[in-house]
């Protein structure tokens, strides 16, 4: 048996409907090619789920992972992933989470786990070292996330077990259901509704034993010498004192806050809300993840008011943004409140601010109606009208069941030309950062394989100077032109599903040299920057032809119209458009796709995965060209 | 947090070998700067000694003390400073250590109004914002109230007619800063004499937009 150095070395595959578990090794050409955690992740889906399924089907499989690095020492080491087709979308589905369940998964021997089948009543995994029970949670099943960790916790004696839990939202298969562990969030995509249909409450995790580390010494030495660097990265410091809420003031000076369903561009709220202000008045404590030197993580608590004795992690800058300046709410007490309520009951505060938006707004325009919405009144800037949607999505009861559906299902259901105002990519509800104020953010939420995703390369960063001499970004690249986006956010996303794999995280940020050095020194499999970042590359194609057999076309490789014809009339980014086409088109031909945004025969051989793709191409019985 | 990256003994190994390069450098004094540091997340801090000459300290010298300022263990009087310190470590959770040297370009030109400008990219990327603390006497619960005001989102600060403080997850990292510090002013300083000129060509606007913008520099 082979010693593996920073992995577990073995992955646990568990059949609910079967009610079996097994334990396979980690193969080493799988590990090589894909690295760990959403790369590897992605290479066994890709085998084994057919793309055309119903997301809801037993058949789907739902892929916990850690990164390769997780649990290890370097900064920002903490994070995992969760991974299938998506409900929401459709297609493609993944979202990651910090915290400590990761680190905790591998020392009880574990790099990741296979979920499959579906059970036939409400279940929890208990994972305790080489123990791995299954057990009834028709006791759990209705709580929230917060209650589901508690009742956890005291069900095995363990204050120290980490536990990743849906709460009614994904029990109820609301398509933008979160799965939660520790107030940390694997929000996108409906990980969450894929994990309640297969009747799984929770996954429950103690392990004791040490994450072995090929050449310990020197990576030591290594981190604590690059810190100076490691916490030179620009928002560090903002990022520890306000958290990420920290960067909103910055944020809306570039026009890039999206203000009432991305229609304006000031907006006088913006400074109630904004992190220094609300954590100068609520701030109970910080903390932060496994091996994290920034902690963003903010505790807040309100004293007084309507909402006095509520607690719980401070609004995050998206939760701010999306139930905040989204829809005209500037009432940073409500937001606090507002993202308790999200994390217990598990749902995905982007996707919920964003088809909340769509409503008001189609409610606004006179084409959804109070019949449409069991007589509620949708307007903007009304926290208590927020508070109360999300109560009815949670629990699917009347136009919350459609709201749950995501603003993509839910226009389609009402129709009378809402569409328009659904702000969404191939599903995904659009994120936080306006894309008019950064073009080649444009691009990353149209290439993205999840949908609009504001993390899959952060390409936002890029726009606001920084450069990476590591990935050959070497020119200073403004925000709205237009010229070499299509490489470089294709380099960003490809860099990006690195550091997925190894389970780093995006807000510590290590330059790439370093990670290679770090990766290399931990699991003792020397790779340079080019080779991760070829892997990455080969990750990102095989998502992608896993799209394209779920159905995704060159045509789903777009933005909401929004972006593309109407400019804002004021802000930072003041009469702006997306000129997504010319961008695309460098884009596809730097990734080596063809005309209808497939993956040439020739790429996939550089990348050594034609073979991989041709066998299921002949399984399906379907042909890519 | 990664405490498996250090043990007490090597933070302590380091705050010496810290206080020996500041002094060999100038940035310390024979009786004035101090240092400290603790294990990440840890409420209990190792810092230099008062009143002993900074330029040969030894590990059995440091005084560990609370976050209240109760001494746990050592036998010589901790830094005066220690408030200061102790303030800083409340307030700034991701802060493993804190360096008080008396980098005496950046005190000077501070004294002569002079602000640090952007200068050379080290100055943007590892300084950003350097507030300008008010002076209030050493020691006192005044002035650790001042740094406290201060610190959020911050690297580093100037003390009026007293010195610098600078921070960092580990003394690495603070030291980095505060050698910094120095070296920017000292370019400042350079240039201002030899041009006469107070206003200095500084990296473009353009090359430093993302920190000009997230620390509220214009």
């Amino acid at each position: 048996m082979k010693e593996w150095f920073a992995y577990a070395g073995k992955l646990l595959r568990i059949n609910l409907s079967k009610e079996k578990f097994s334990i396979e090794e980690l193969n080493e050409e799988d590990i090589r090619a894909f690295l760990g955690g959403i790369g590897l992740a992605t290479k066994i889906i890709f085998e084994e789920v057919d793309p055309r399924i119903d997301p809801f089907d037993e058949n789907n499989k739902l892929v916990f992972m850690t990164g390769a690095l997780t649990g290890t020492p370097i900064p920002g080491a903490s994070r995992s992933i969760v991974a299938a087709k998506s409900p929401l979308t459709l297609a493609w589905g993944e979202a990651h989470f910090g915290g400590f369940w990761g680190p905790e998964l591998k020392k009880a021997g574990y790099d990741g786990i296979i979920i499959e089948g579906q059970a036939k009543t409400p279940v929890y995994i208990f994972i305790n070292n080489d123990n791995i029970e299954i057990r009834d949670a028709g006791k759990l099943w209705g709580l929230t996330t917060r209650e589901t960790e508690e009742a956890i916790r005291k069900e095995v004696n363990d204050e120290k077990v980490r536990i990743a839990c849906i709460g009614p939202a994904g029990e109820n298969l609301v398509r933008f259901a979160a799965i939660l562990s520790d107030e940390r969030v694997a929000g996108r995509t409906g990980m969450g509704a894929v994990m309640g249909s297969k009747n799984l409450k929770a996954i429950a995790v103690r392990g004791t034993n040490t994450i072995k580390i090929k050449n310990l010494q020197l990576l030591r030495r290594n981190i604590a010498r690059l810190y100076p660097m490691i916490m030179s990265y620009p928002p560090n410091q903002i990022l520890a004192s306000y958290g990420t809420n920290g960067e909103m003031l910055s944020f809306y000076e570039y026009g890039d806050v999206p203000i009432k369903n991305f229609t304006k561009g000031t907006w006088d709220g913006i400074h109630k809300i904004e992190g220094r202000k609300i954590i100068g008045n609520y701030l109970k404590e910080h903390k932060a993840c496994f091996a994290c030197p920034v902690g963003c993580w903010k505790v807040v608590k309100i004293s007084s008011g309507k909402y006095a004795g509520v607690e719980g992690r401070a609004p995050e800058y998206e939760t701010a943004a999306s139930l905040g300046a989204l829809l005209l709410n500037d009432d940073p007490e409500s937001l606090i409140y507002l993202e308790r309520l999200c994390n217990d009951y598990g749902i995905d505060t982007i996707s919920v601010g964003v088809t909340i938006a769509w409503a008001i707004e189609s409610y606004e325009r006179g084409l959804i109606s109070k019949e449409d919405t069991n007589g509620i009144e949708l307007r903007w800037g009304d926290p208590e009208l927020i508070i109360r949607l999300i109560e009815m999505i949670a629990k699917k009861e009347g136009f919350g069941a459609i709201l749950g559906e995501g603003c993509r299902l839910a226009s389609s259901i009402i129709g009378k030309g809402t569409e328009k105002y659904a702000m969404h990519v191939k599903g995904l509800e659009v994120p936080m950062h306006d894309p008019r104020a950064f073009k080649g953010m444009g691009l990353q939420y149209a290439t993205s394989n999840r949908g609009a995703c504001h993390l899959q390369g952060t390409f936002f960063r890029i726009e606001q100077g920084e450069r990476i001499p590591d990935l050959k970004i070497y020119r200073r690249v403004y925000r709205f032109e237009t010229k070499d986006k299509g490489w470089m956010v294709a380099v960003m996303e490809d860099w990006h599903e690195v550091l997925e794999s190894l389970g780093l995280c995006k807000f510590v940020q290590i330059y790439p040299g370093h990670v290679a050095g770090f990766y290399s020194l931990a699991s003792g499999i020397v790779k340079r920057v080019m080779d991760l970042q070829r892997d990455g590359e080969r990750i990102f194609n095989l998502k992608r032809i896993f799209n394209v057999l779920a159905g995704i076309v060159k045509e789903d490789d777009t933005l909401p119209e929004r972006f593309l014809k109407e400019p804002l009339e004021d802000g930072g980014a003041k009469g702006q458009i997306v000129e997504l086409k010319v961008m695309l088109k460098e884009y596809y031909e730097y990734r080596g796709w063809n005309e209808r945004g497939i993956p040439t025969k020739e790429k996939l051989e550089e990348l050594g995965i034609y073979e991989l793709v041709k066998r299921k191409c002949d399984e399906l019985g379907v042909e890519l060209y | 947090m990664s405490e498996a990256l250090f043990s007490e003994d090597e933070v302590k190994t380091e705050i010496i070998r810290v206080m020996k390069t500041l002094y060999d450098r100038g940035l310390v004094s024979a009786l004035g700067g101090n240092v400290s540091a603790r294990l990440p997340g840890s409420k209990e801090v190792w810092i230099t000694p008062s009143g002993v000459f900074k330029g040969d300290l030894h590990s059995e010298d440091l005084i560990k003390i609370d976050l209240e300022g109760n001494i746990l263990e050592g036998y010589l009087r901790p830094s005066v400073e220690w408030p200061l310190h102790i303030a800083i470590y409340k307030k700034r959770p991701d802060v493993n250590a804190v360096i008080h040297a008396h980098n005496p370009i950046t005190t000077g030109l501070a004294l002569a109004g002079i602000e640090l400008k952007p200068i050379t990219v080290e100055a943007v990327v590892t300084l950003r914002r350097v507030p300008i603390v008010p002076f209030a006497y050493p020691g006192t619960d005044e002035l650790a109230k001042l740094v406290a005001d201060h610190i959020e989102g911050v690297r580093a600060l100037v003390l009026q007619n007293h010195g610098v403080v600078a921070v960092g997850y580990n003394l690495v990292e603070a030291e980095a800063v505060v050698e910094t510090l120095e070296e920017v002013a000292l370019t400042q300083l350079v240039a201002i004499l030899t041009s006469g000129k107070k206003e200095l060509p500084l990296i473009p606007e353009k090359d430093r937009e993302l920190i000009t913008r997230l620390y509220g520099l214009k």
